[in-house]
């Protein structure tokens, strides 16, 4: 990312740059949320962020009459107003309104189950209304559901008692979390063959495994248990004015706090002074600070921007030992169209559309290339939300997967009928799948691959998600390993490549913990 | 509740302690693995980030290799090259780059569509054409004083005003007036060099036969395409194989087949006249697409009958403060650039968001028409300066701009 053009009004321009308690570097959705937590607990936070609003993913831009959000089908862990989950609660105790639209089914599965039979099966949100569902598609399923929503509730509730961040009494947690110890250490396929559900119902349960970016066989039930249970039980929640309106509110709260926030001020690399950070390189010259969080992929951090002998061999061993598998990139076509869902027939917010409901098959395809990848999201806004469009159009997406494998070697030249094909096998497929034909509605289109991402992000191979939450790097070892994690002196990667993982709920998350391990470890560095 | 749970026996291998173990030893299997892995340095180029940052450069370093007088049509095209020898950026045939200047002591910014092929970009280079204005602060800078051989900084290709296969008809009617024939010139280009798939016929306005501008262009263009199609429409002249008068509805529908999509480019005044031509033509948003980079802000301030006020404008960029005066007749982003601020700008039609800025204290005027920004950005005081007016006071934080140093 280096300049070597002939620009700018570079570092050393500014006599003197005012020095801060923490600097964030990206206002990301982890960057954002622990920018406020900082600020709120008195550290004279700076947040610098590379583009001119803030967001990274969680943002939106305007097509003609049309604002598309880039990124974001549903969020977990809102919850209610009555029984808010965690994000709804972060934002409640920020006091910011948020316009929370909630999803009525968690989503519709269109394809073949993994033995190839034909599948299309909606399934509602709330846990009583799932485990019927289930019970009507799968006959004979009902005990087994219940027991698998009985271990979801364990997990939960063991997961909390486990990091509350108090010490754990181990009789107690055996005496009321076993079944979490004993699932604990392995995948959704394991568990889901130990519970003995029938393979129609594991196809089902498998369906929300593309938003974790990881296929069963390689997937933490715990992680499994955690996210979905929060979509499955609570359902999921959208905000009315997209992304763009999250990122915004929360920039606005932190300004309020009196924090500061610089856009368009790329942040190059960490300074050090006897083994701690001591400033970060910006486009606007030095910043002095005590600590620095970096919302930024940490093969990005600890490769480019930290001197190499601040990088630890084991920081080394942990990014080669993850072979560069990032999670998710993804590409998708935004449609912009000029009738109405009801109009074009589109009854489901989202449809998820798959060749086999095998994950593991599916993933496999799905990394050879486009040709062999039959998995695709459709999601509808207006469904949900009346405003997500002017009144008589609708808005709508179809996502899926880009492999490297595809967008590795392709040429400039040849990028833009590349994605148009690409596009036009993800319409017909809805067409296939589902005979929505959106043909001869389209007023806006665009789309959005792994390229896209990577010009306005800069993560690597433009990945969404940091490196897969797979087998031995699964979140719960993640979360395991904090405390080895992070070596370098006042410097800490966050975001979807943290020990929360991926997802909005989880960087908001992963901000907030961050944000409360810095200042523990600036009040100890006070005492 | 907790009795419930307390039934619940999950199974997974005969010995319930064997899995626990396996949990308690999950961070020495993370351990293990790491511990396996190379301690080489952490790889950080890949190929699809090189990619992208090859078809988007956020500047792009050329040199002025070729100036093209057209004095009777009252313009220049410069063809600009790559000034390290490489390509430059592969763009969509209707793009434009965004030119950052520095003239004087202001840091300005201009929108050119792309008139060239997208397959000169391999040699390094891109044609744009640049209309006299006189009096114009930037159009008088680069007719008179840039020459050959000078540098100039140039954004990376911008803008949706190109044929997208997903959205637009198999036939673009083109409806182009003056210097906006640039895009469609491109456009014809790329269908002659089999970059572009679809068929162009373009209604081109001008004045008089000697004011059409790149009309050699076009005429060799279509001895080697049967998928371009150009109709002079003279306003000024009549003459035989030529239209005259306006571009009207019935003029489009005489050379328009059933199905086609209406781009249009042109000055100010072919858009106000089209807007009543689109209605009797009937067509549906989706079949209109208009470019309108850098048109807006004069299409406001010429109807404004306001008098001209004064205001002071507060300019927070990072660290910075600067204290500059702002007309009411001009957007605010001008009075940036006049100060010698760099501020973002690309579009400068209130379209890209660029120069998106955060409207501390003050009032302004946003032409309804211009006003493109982000639905919860009109709540929170977020505006696009390159088409906002001051009313009073102002005080704007605004992010800085890549600009060329001397």
């Amino acid at each position: 990312m280096k300049g070597k053009h002939y620009h700018v009004h570079m570092a050393g321009s500014i006599t003197e740059l005012p020095k801060f308690d923490v600097v964030v570097v990206g206002a990301g959705n982890a960057g954002l949320m622990a920018a406020i937590k900082l600020q709120k607990a008195g550290k004279k936070t700076l947040i610098v962020e590379q583009h001119n609003l803030p967001g990274g993913c969680a943002t939106s831009y305007v097509r003609g009459r049309f604002e598309i959000d880039p990124s974001l089908h549903e969020l977990a862990a809102v919850g209610s107003a009555d029984n808010p989950g965690p994000v709804r609660r972060m934002f409640n105790d920020l006091g910011l309104n948020v316009n929370w639209v909630q999803l009525k089914d968690c989503f519709r599965a269109v394809g073949r189950y993994s033995d190839g039979s034909p599948m299309d099966i909606t399934m509602p949100c709330g846990k009583q209304a799932m485990i019927d569902a289930m019970e009507n598609e799968v006959p004979g399923t009902r005990k087994k559901m219940e027991k698998l929503f009985r271990l979801f509730d364990e997990i939960n509730e063991g997961l909390g008692y486990f990091s509350d961040g108090t010490n754990y009494n181990l009789r107690y947690a055996l005496k009321h979390y076993s079944n979490m110890l004993i699932v604990g250490s392995h995948s959704c396929k394991i568990v889901f063959k130990a519970l003995r559900l029938p393979q129609k119902c594991i196809d089902i349960l498998s369906t929300y495994w593309s938003y974790l970016g990881v296929d069963m066989g390689r997937m933490s039930f715990l992680h499994y248990a955690m996210m979905v249970s929060s979509y499955m039980e609570e359902g999921a929640y959208i905000p009315a004015f997209t992304s763009h309106e999250l990122s915004v509110a929360l920039e606005d709260k932190f300004r309020e706090l009196g924090g500061t926030i610089w856009f368009n001020c790329r942040a190059e690399s960490f300074l050090f002074n006897d083994g701690k950070v001591c400033a970060v390189r910006t486009q606007y010259g030095d910043i002095r600070c005590k600590y620095a969080l970096a919302n930024v992929n940490e093969d990005i951090v600890y490769g480019r921007m930290v001197p190499k002998e601040m990088v630890t061999s084991r920081l080394k061993k942990l990014s080669n030992a993850r072979k560069q598998k990032y999670g998710a990139r993804m590409f998708t076509v935004h449609l912009c169209l000029d009738n109405t869902a009801d109009q074009l027939g589109i009854k489901d917010y989202s449809i998820f559309m798959q060749g086999t409901a095998d994950s593991e098959k599916e993933y496999a395809n799905i990394m050879k290339g486009m040709d062999s990848n039959s998995f695709a999201i459709f999601v509808c806004y207006n469904v949900a939300n009346p405003k997500a469009s002017p009144d008589g159009t609708c808005i709508c997406s179809i996502t899926t997967f880009g492999s490297p494998a595809d967008w590795d070697n392709l040429k400039s030249e040849d990028y833009a009928s590349f994605k148009e094909k690409c596009a036009r096998k993800l319409i017909s497929q809805l067409k296939e799948y589902t005979g929505i034909d959106l043909e001869g509605h389209v007023e806006e289109v665009a789309v959005a691959t792994p390229w896209t991402f990577a010009r306005y992000l800069g993560t690597p191979e433009g990945c969404v998600y940091g490196h897969e939450t797979a087998d031995w790097d699964d979140i719960i070892s993640r979360n395991l390993q904090v405390g080895k994690d992070y070596p370098v002196k006042g410097l800490k990667p966050i975001g979807a490549g943290g020990p929360r993982g991926d997802g909005y709920s989880s960087a908001y998350q992963c901000g907030e913990l961050m944000a409360d391990m810095v200042l523990r470890e600036l009040g100890e560095a006070a005492v | 509740m907790k009795e419930k749970l307390q039934k619940l026996k999950v199974k997974i291998s005969s010995f319930k302690l064997k899995d626990m173990l396996s949990f308690k030893n999950l961070p020495l299997r993370r351990d293990k693995a790491i511990d396996a892995a190379s301690d080489k340095d952490i790889n950080t180029s890949f190929p699809i980030n090189n990619n992208a940052r090859e078809l988007h450069p956020p500047v792009q370093l050329m040199v002025i290799s070729r100036i093209i007088e057209r004095e009777t049509a009252g313009a220049r095209s410069l063809l600009l090259k790559k000034a390290d020898g490489t390509g430059a950026a592969w763009f969509r045939a209707g793009q434009y780059v965004s030119v950052k200047l520095k003239i004087g002591e202001s840091y300005v910014t201009r929108p050119y569509s792309i008139s060239s092929s997208p397959r000169l970009t391999k040699d390094g280079k891109l044609y744009i054409t640049v209309k006299e204005n006189p009096g114009g602060f930037v159009s008088d800078y680069i007719m008179s004083k840039l020459k050959e051989g000078d540098k100039v900084l140039v954004s990376g290709p911008e803008g949706q005003f190109y044929h997208d296969s997903l959205r637009d008809s198999k036939n673009v009617v083109a409806v182009a007036g003056g210097s906006g024939i640039t895009p469609f010139l491109s456009m014809a280009y790329a269908i002659r060099d089999g970059i572009e798939d679809f068929d162009l016929t373009i209604l081109y306005g001008s004045r008089t036969e000697d004011s059409i501008l790149f009309k050699s262009e076009l005429d060799s263009i279509l001895e080697e395409t049967d998928n371009v199609r150009v109709i002079h429409v003279l306003s000024d002249e009549r003459k035989e194989g030529f239209e005259s008068g306006y571009i009207t509805a019935d003029l489009i529908r005489k050379y328009a087949p059933d199905d086609y999509s209406l781009f249009i480019c042109g000055p100010e005044a072919l858009y106000r006249f089209m807007e009543g031509v689109v209605r009797e033509l009937g067509l549906p948003a989706r079949r209109v697409r208009r470019e309108i980079i850098g048109v807006s802000g004069k299409m406001v301030s010429s109807k404004d009958d306001r008098p001209e006020t004064f205001h002071d404008l507060t300019v927070i960029q990072g660290p910075e403060t600067f204290h500059i005066k702002a007309s009411s007749r001009e957007t605010l982003l001008v009075a940036i650039e006049r100060a010698g601020i760099m501020a973002p700008a690309k579009c400068r039609s209130g379209e890209c968001g660029w120069c998106r800025s955060k409207l501390i204290s003050g009032d302004v005027i946003i032409p309804e028409q211009n006003d493109r920004r982000r639905r919860m950005d009109k709540t929170t005081g977020h505006i696009h300066p390159c088409v906002t007016f001051p009313a009073g006071d102002i005080v704007l934080e605004v992010p800085r701009g890549d600009m060329p140093d001397d």
